[in-house]
């Protein structure tokens, strides 16, 4: 009983949480459709944080609150398509990942490709958030989206650290300083990816590398 | 003006790690230039060709109780013909999960340049870069949580600039917004 009662209280104080963070940023016509939004958005899981963001955006640069409602109703679409990505490879979706999905689909993956990248890996949430990032940012560096999925999805497949990760559009940019385009980078690395998750799988090619003289202790998340 | 990335390992002769006698033969000649461009930068801290608009970001990511230095001189980009990423040391970050980030626009024209962008609630009073010498670089030095953040510069108040080097996305207004991934 005491929980049915305490459900408005918390509904109304999400709505306010939103109204409060846009408060004085943007006109209220803004905040009403972030409002309305941002409540709808939170019942289905999805994070609010991109919406608000969006709107405190849309108002600093002086937007038409008009364009500003389209461009929420077009975050909350982002975060429906990578949320439903990520259902679709059997993650169970939180805040962080949805938002890093919803943010690769705006560079120019869709969901399947979010999906992709998901099925990728059985490691923690925070390599599938910092995977979702980074083929985002690899997008927008202009390497074609599947292949950005790709090359993100190879090197997760390949066991490497989150570090790996977020030094492969650096690698992009250097090769596209050498004058390599930006999709032929991304395969040159993807390639060396797969071979590395290769390696991982078979081991060492024959005379290359010793098994460890010790066994090795199991990585603790 | 065309940039380069050096070699992982000329990067390490930068930051002092390893010398120049350590680098494999085949590294030395682009060890020598390294060292040769990196005391010219010292000289003269930003070098840059006559361009409308120029971006040089600086990345220092700190570990736990290694200090990473990687030197990057990187290539322009589109219209921004040079772009110089390179890190220096930095004071002790108070919070060892931050990275330093160092934003720099060449903007010779301007008569104020700040940072808008998701780590400031899009707020372009609240990071303001500031000019170094005559060249009309304009730069800030700012610490930012791991994460995918969306920036631009707002040149005199009321022009806002993505970052022509640095990889960029629809706003959903109709422009583009910087990104930048830790």
């Amino acid at each position: 009983m005491s929980l049915l009662l305490a459900l408005p209280l918390v509904v109304l104080a999400q709505q306010q949480g939103i109204a409060a963070r846009l408060d004085g940023r943007v006109p209220a016509t803004v905040a009403a459709v972030a409002e309305s939004l941002g409540t709808a958005a939170r019942a289905r899981g999805l994070p609010i944080d991109p919406l608000i963001q969006k709107a405190i955006e849309g108002g600093a640069k002086g937007v038409p609150a008009e364009r500003v409602s389209a461009a929420l109703r077009l975050v909350v679409a982002q975060l429906d398509t990578a949320a439903a990505g990520l259902r679709a490879a059997d993650v169970t979706p939180d805040t962080l990942a949805i938002a890093a999905g919803a943010f690769a689909i705006t560079a120019g993956l869709n969901g399947g490709d979010v999906a992709s990248i998901a099925r990728s890996t059985s490691r923690a949430d925070a390599a599938l958030v910092v995977g979702l990032r980074v083929a985002g940012t690899l997008a927008a560096l202009g390497v074609p989206p599947q292949q950005s999925a790709d090359l993100v999805s190879a090197t997760l497949a390949s066991g490497r650290p989150a570090t790996d990760l977020l030094a492969l559009p650096g690698r992009v940019q250097a090769e596209m300083a050498r004058g390599i385009p930006a999709a032929q980078a991304a395969a040159g690395l993807a390639r060396a990816a797969a071979a590395a998750a290769a390696q991982g799988r078979h081991g060492p090619p024959p005379g290359r590398g010793q098994p460890p003289s010790h066994p090795t202790p199991p990585q603790h998340p | 003006m065309s940039g380069r990335e050096f070699h992982p390992l000329v990067k390490q002769l930068l930051d002092g790690d390893i010398t120049l006698a350590e680098l494999p033969a085949e590294l030395r000649a682009e060890g020598e230039e390294a060292l040769a461009l990196v005391g010219a930068v010292d000289r003269a801290p930003v070098s840059v060709p006559r361009v409308t608009w120029r971006v040089m970001a600086q990345l220092e990511r700190r570990r736990q109780t290694r200090r990473m230095l990687p030197w990057l001189l990187a290539p322009a980009l589109a219209l921004a013909a040079a772009l110089v990423l390179f890190l220096r040391p930095a004071a002790p970050p108070t919070n060892p999960s931050l990275v330093t980030v160092r934003f720099v626009l060449s903007a010779p024209d301007a008569r104020a340049v700040s940072l808008a962008g998701t780590f400031n609630q899009w707020d372009s009073h609240a990071t303001p870069l500031v000019r170094t010498g005559v060249s009309g670089v304009w730069t800030a030095t700012v610490s930012l949580p791991p994460g995918q953040h969306q920036y631009v510069f707002v040149v005199d108040g009321v022009r806002w600039v993505p970052d022509p080097a640095a990889p960029a996305v629809d706003d959903g207004f109709g422009r583009r917004n910087s990104v930048l991934t830790l």
